[in-house]
């Protein structure tokens, strides 16, 4: 014990050494490719993580909430809806419910025609739970009563040369346009735009909305149904306790948070971007792998005869091995040090200037858990390969090493 | 004190085999300052390697104070060679990214001393080859001559029971290789330092006790000096 002590001791005596006066390029080199390899093992990660977290905050923020309430499994609508909302909105943990009566139809523009959602809202409540009323790039958000009016998503408007967009449109309906809507039932409605919003969310930006009275002069009558009610949760709280609380209240419709919504194809989607990130860390430690053991084979070939020197005056290999091996683990720590700096500039820097994707802007996203992952898979891949060319040449026989 | 007892060494090139040593067996007494000559191939470096315990032998025995150091494995080897050896090369073969004082400070660090010990026994040693105020020099801004010194301070901080020098003086000029010889005389004399060299300079066996000539593997001559340089200062 006593004696591993000693040895490791005298190897990171030399180590320390070697790399405080040996060749300052070589150190800085290898301590920058160290901290690329570092940086790259977390960012390509990290914009994946980013853009899968844009998905769900777009999800929760324009579509779902976090909580979402269905129809029975036998039904179409959800009924009663003034007693559920009274019930809903009473419920801990709930900040407020928005309901939606989705009655589709085909909007008609200028010849274009598009089968699309048009969907009822209480403008103040859907405020009050989803962002698109912070997103109207064009016009004004729905008023509380507005009739006649209607506001549109950014892919249901469109641009005048259809080559321009993504998926099918209305062909460049502009704020003030009419637009014509023919519903389900027969009815036909001309409707000024209002506005037009833009979340970069395909599943929100391909709705238009309406509000409740506009709904029921289409009804002909007062509408106590709903498709779905959307809620907000209070800030921090965990949505499957609200849930929880929800169907605690009696709640016989489907409850949902937007983790259920999401379900499973989406688990396997977060599954299938896991292993690009692990085939992305693995060609990284790969890198780092060859490239720390080429510069300790380099090291140790051009020591070649002072590791012999060594072993002749009665170090020991471990000891010869070790200092090796320290070296590197040294390197490791700046190079990750060096990384970790390259990182939070680039964490601040799209922070400011996210990338931009058609779906959004993506922040990169990583965790301490993330940095502390790949510091330890880089770290032991790094002694691995110091450690490799070091104990090959610390093995040879004395006078062969000596002759160099 | 050491014995060999029908040492013999053959090299392998390919098939062929080339015999270094050839069933040579002498002792060599504790305070020797013995000297190893012969022309080149003689077999002198090969004797000094199987002697410090850097090379195995083909055949024959190697006894160091009633051991026989030939059956030791090699981690037994390693820790005798630093704790019992002393080893001086031709090329100083210090190691380049430490100072003077960590350096010879460096065996002693191996045999698990402290810090401060290792400093005190370095510095002691290093004012003896007269290197006191180059301790943090590193050895590139040293000349050869005071390399080779940090070298046989190195090699003595240990205060080893034989010290092993393989041609210390090839790379140094005559004054410079003078002093160094004068250092293996004052350690010799004064701390009764057994010392094993090798050497084909003519004039270095002034300083020699006793010089065993060797010729194509085998002892050709084995001449106890009996008037060496230390006689010839005390009587002049």
């Amino acid at each position: 014990m006593n004696e591993t002590v000693t040895r490791l001791k005298l190897s990171f005596f030399l180590g320390l050494r070697s790399l405080r006066r040996g060749n300052i390029g070589s150190l800085v080199m290898t301590v920058v490719i160290i901290g690329m390899v570092f940086t790259n093992m977390i960012f390509l990660p990290s914009v994946i993580t980013g853009a899968i977290n844009l998905f769900v905050d777009q999800t929760i923020e324009y579509s779902s909430g976090n909580v979402l309430i269905e129809p029975k499994e036998d039904a179409e609508v959800i009924e009663d809806l003034e007693d559920l909302l009274a019930r809903v909105n009473r419920a801990p943990g709930v900040l407020r419910a928005a309901p939606h009566n989705n009655i589709g139809g085909v909007m008609k523009f200028k010849g274009s025609r598009l089968a699309g959602s048009v969907i009822a809202v209480r403008p103040r409540d859907e405020a009050l739970v989803t962002g698109v009323s912070k997103m109207i790039r064009d016009g004004q958000y729905l008023g509380e009563g507005d009739t006649g009016v209607i506001i549109i998503g950014n892919y249901v408007a469109g641009h005048k040369d259809k080559s321009e967009d993504l998926m099918p449109s209305l062909g460049g309906v502009r704020t003030g346009d009419s637009i014509d809507v023919e519903y389900t039932n027969g009815v036909t409605r001309t409707y000024r735009v209002k506005g037009i919003f833009e979340t970069k969310s395909y599943m929100a930006d391909q709705v238009a909305f309406i509000t409740w009275e506009e709904l029921e002069s289409i009804k002909g009558q007062q509408v106590d149904q709903a498709t779905e009610v959307l809620i907000k949760t209070v800030p921090g709280e965990d949505e499957e306790e609200v849930k929880l609380a929800l169907i605690g209240m009696g709640i016989q419709e489907q409850i949902k948070t937007w983790h259920d919504l999401l379900g499973k194809a989406f688990a396997e989607v977060v599954q299938s971007y896991g292993v690009i990130n692990s085939i992305s860390t693995i060609v990284s430690i790969v890198i780092a792998i060859v490239v720390i053991f080429i510069v300790i084979m380099i090291k140790t070939l051009n020591n070649r005869r002072q590791i012999g020197i060594l072993k002749a005056i009665g170090i020991h290999r471990t000891t010869i091995t070790f200092s090796y091996v320290f070296q590197v683990i040294i390197l490791a720590v700046m190079g990750i040090i060096f990384g970790l700096f390259i990182l939070f500039a680039l964490d601040r820097y799209f922070s400011i200037f996210p990338i931009v994707f058609p779906d959004g802007d993506i922040r990169p996203a990583f965790t301490l858990a993330d940095i502390v992952t790949n510091a330890v898979l880089l770290f032991i891949a790094s002694a691995i390969a110091g450690f490799i060319p070091a104990w090959q040449i610390a093995r040879e026989e004395i006078l062969t090493a000596m002759r160099g | 004190m050491i014995r060999v007892f029908g040492l013999e060494k053959i090299y392998h090139l390919g098939v062929v085999k080339v015999p270094a040593l050839q069933g040579v067996s002498f002792e060599i007494h504790r305070g020797d300052f013995l000297g190893l000559m012969g022309p080149s191939g003689s077999g002198k470096s090969t004797m000094l390697h199987l002697l410090g315990l850097l090379d195995y032998p083909t055949a024959g025995t190697i006894e160091i104070d009633g051991i026989d150091v030939s059956d030791l494995d090699d981690d037994e080897r390693t820790d005798y060679r630093l704790r019992k050896m002393g080893y001086i090369f031709q090329d100083y073969a210090l190691v380049a990214e430490l100072t003077v004082l960590e350096n010879v400070m460096l065996t002693a660090l191996a045999q698990g001393k402290t810090d401060a010990e290792c400093r005190v026994a370095s510095t002691n040693v290093l004012s003896i080859v007269g290197l006191s105020n180059r301790l943090d020099h590193l050895p590139k801004e040293l000349s050869g001559g005071e390399q080779q010194r940090v070298a046989i301070a190195r090699s003595m901080v240990n205060r080893p029971i034989i010290l092993f020098a393989d041609e210390p003086c090839a790379n140094l000029d005559t004054a410079n290789s003078r002093a160094v010889l004068d250092q293996f005389h004052t350690i010799n004399e004064e701390l009764g330092q057994t010392i094993v060299m090798v050497s084909h300079e003519e004039w270095h066996k002034e300083y020699f006790h006793r010089i065993i000539y060797l010729k194509d593997g085998q002892i050709e001559a084995d001449e106890r000096r009996q008037h060496h340089r230390k006689d010839d200062e005390d009587r002049s």
